[in-house]
C-alpha cells in the first residue's frame, strides 16, 4: 500500500502540483520527490510503535521481558530494528526517487544516507518512547496522526524554508528546528539538489539529526526501562 | 423502517466511541488547510493564480470533501472487521429484513460522514462566504449523495475482501486514485493541460473530470467562489456515482454476507 501511495503521489500529485507551483530556480517535481522519500521513511519508522501495542495485545511483551537480555539491549535493539525495517521498506522507493531526481554525488549521497539511517532510528525511538508512555493504542494512534500532520507540514519536505517563513514566521521558526527539515535538506544535498536546500552548511542539519537520534534513543531507553513493566496496556 | 433506525443507532454509537480519534482527524485536516494551503498559496504560478486567485480559498471546499470521504469510508472498516470476526452472523440474526440491514449500513455510513464533515463545511463557509438557502440545500444534498456513494463503495470493498490487509490495500488504491485524480487539490485545467501535452494519459484526465469528488468540490467552489461556473452535470456525476455504489453495496452486502 505504501508503494501505491508513493507511486501515485509521484505520478499524480507530484506531476500536477509541479505545474501549479512556480518557484524561481526550482524544479518542484524533483524537489517534491525527494521530500516524499523522507515523508515515507518517517511514516514507516513510526510503525514500530503500533507493533508494540500488537505485542502487548497478544502477550508477546511478557515473552520479550523473559528473554536473557537487559532492558537496555531490548530497547536499543527495537529502536535500531525499527529504523532498519523502515529503511528496508522504503529502500526501493528511495531508489525510485533517485531515478527520478537523477545525478548524485557518491560522497554526499553516503553522508545523506547515513543521516537517513540516524533519522529512521530516531523516529523509531520516538515512536517507542511515546507508545510506552501512553500505553493506549487509541491515544497513540491519534497523537501520531496529529504529530505526523504537524511535523511533516511544518518542515521543508514539501516546500522550501523561505516560503514557510513567508507564510507565517512561527511556521518558519518551527521548520528551522524540525528534524524532518534537516533530513530532507541533507537528502536533497546528497542527491545533487543542493541549489534548493534551505540551510547553507550541511554540517548543521547533520548535527541536528545526530542530536535527534541521540535524544530519542537514549531518553527512550530510560523511559522504556521505567515503563516496560507493570502492565496497564490499553 | 424501524430496523434501519436500529442500525443507524448502532453505527452512530460506534462512531462516537472514537470521538478523540475524530478530533485528531479534524485537526489533521485543519493542519492541511492552515499550514499546507497557506504555504502553497505563496508558491502559486501566475497562470494558476489568475485562475483560482487564492489557494487557501480554493482548497477549503476540497478539504470538506476530503473529510467527508475519510469519515464515510470508516463504515467499511467496521463491516470488514465484523466479517473477519464473524459478528455478521449476529447482525443477520437480528429481527429485520436483509434489505433493511443493508440500507441501514449504507445510510449510517453516509450520515456519519455528514456529521464529521459539518465542522469542516462550517469552517469553509466562515472563511469564504455563506451561501444562499438554495445553494446551501444543493450543497447539502450533493454532499449527502456523495457520502452515501462513498459509504456504499467502502461496504462493497469490505464485504468483497477477506482480510484486513486486502481491505486496507484496496482502500488505499481507491483513496489515492480518487483523490489525486480529482480537483480536490488542484484545478481541473492542469489535468487537461498535461493530457494535451501527452504527459498524463487521457483516461486519467477523463477520470478527473467525471470524478464525483471533483464535482462535489467544484459545486461548493462555484457557489462560494463563483468559479468554476456551476453546471447541472456536476450534480449528475455525483448522482450516478451514488446510485451505482449504493445499489451495488446493498446487493453485495446481502449476497456476500450470507455466503460466508
Amino acid at each position: 500500500m505504501r508503494a501505491i501511495w508513493f507511486i501515485s503521489q509521484i505520478a499524480l500529485f507530484g506531476l500536477v502540483s509541479s505545474r501549479m507551483i512556480n518557484v524561481p530556480n526550482l524544479d518542484y517535481f524533483r524537489y517534491y520527490v525527494a521530500g516524499l522519500s523522507i515523508m515515507t521513511l518517517y511514516s514507516a519508522a513510526i510503525f514500530i510503535g503500533f507493533d508494540i501495542y500488537e505485542e502487548a495485545d497478544h502477550g508477546v511483551f511478557e515473552y520479550l521481558l523473559s528473554l536473557p537480555v537487559t532492558r537496555r539491549q531490548l530497547v536499543l535493539g527495537r529502536s535500531i530494528g525499527g529504523g532498519l525495517r523502515a529503511f528496508i521498506y522504503v529502500g526501493p522507493l528511495i531508489g525510485v526517487s533517485l531515478y527520478v531526481i537523477g545525478a548524485i554525488s557518491p560522497i554526499n549521497f553516503l553522508i545523506a544516507l547515513f543521516s537517513l539511517f540516524l533519522f529512521a532510528f530516531g523516529v523509531s525511538g520516538m515512536s517507542i518512547t511515546i507508545a510506552v508512555v501512553l500505553k493506549s493504542s487509541d491515544r497513540f494512534d491519534i497523537l501520531m496522526g496529529v504529530l505526523d500532520a504537524l511535523i511533516v507540514r511544518l518542515s521543508t519536505a514539501m516546500y522550501p524554508l523561505a516560503y514557510v517563513q513567508e507564510a507565517n514566521p512561527l511556521y518558519g521558526w518551527i521548520a528551522k528546528f524540525n528534524p524532518v527539515t534537516y533530513v530532507a535538506d541533507l537528502f536533497r544535498w546528497g542527491t545533487g539538489l543542493e541549489a534548493i536546500i534551505s540551510l547553507d552548511n550541511p554540517l548543521l542539519p547533520l548535527l541536528g539529526i545526530i542530536a535527534f537520534f541521540s535524544i530519542f534513543t537514549f531518553v527512550g531507553i530510560i523511559i522504556y526501562e521505567r515503563r516496560i513493566e507493570g502492565g496497564g496496556w490499553q | 423502517m424501524k430496523g434501519i433506525l436500529y442500525i443507524l443507532e448502532h453505527d452512530f454509537r460506534n462512531f462516537f466511541r472514537y470521538k478523540w480519534w475524530l478530533v485528531g482527524l479534524i485537526s489533521m485536516n485543519l493542519a492541511d488547510l492552515f499550514i499546507m494551503a497557506i504555504v502553497y498559496n505563496s508558491m502559486l504560478s501566475p497562470a494558476v493564480k489568475e485562475q483560482i486567485t487564492n489557494y487557501f480559498n480554493f482548497f477549503a471546499p476540497g478539504l470538506t470533501v476530503t473529510g467527508l470521504f475519510a469519515s464515510a469510508f470508516m463504515i467499511g472498516r467496521e463491516v470488514n472487521m465484523e466479517r473477519r470476526r464473524e459478528i455478521h452472523h449476529y447482525m443477520l440474526s437480528l429481527p429485520m429484513t436483509r434489505l433493511e440491514l443493508a440500507v441501514g449500513r449504507v445510510l449510517s455510513g453516509g450520515l456519519r460522514g455528514m456529521v464529521y464533515m459539518s465542522p469542516l463545511l462550517l469552517t469553509c463557509f466562515a472563511i469564504l462566504r455563506f451561501p444562499t438557502i438554495e445553494q446551501f440545500l444543493i450543497i447539502l444534498a450533493v454532499l449527502f449523495l456523495l457520502a452515501i456513494g462513498i459509504s456504499g463503495l467502502s461496504i462493497a470493498i469490505a464485504v468483497s475482501t477477506s482480510s484486513f490487509e486486502k481491505f486496507i490495500t484496496a482502500r488505499g488504491l481507491v483513496y489515492y486514485t480518487l483523490f489525486f485524480c480529482s480537483s480536490v487539490f488542484y484545478p481541473l485545467s492542469l489535468f487537461q493541460q498535461l493530457g494535451q501535452e501527452g504527459k498524463l494519459p487521457m483516461i486519467l484526465v477523463t477520470l478527473a473530470e467525471v470524478n464525483p469528488l471533483s464535482s462535489a468540490s467544484n459545486i461548493i467552489r462555484s457557489f462560494l467562489l463563483d468559479t468554476p461556473p456551476f453546471s447541472p452535470s456536476m450534480i449528475l456525476n455525483v448522482l450516478v456515482f451514488s446510485s451505482i455504489f449504493t445499489f451495488s453495496a446493498a446487493f453485495a452486502y446481502i449476497e456476500i454476507i450470507e455466503r460466508t
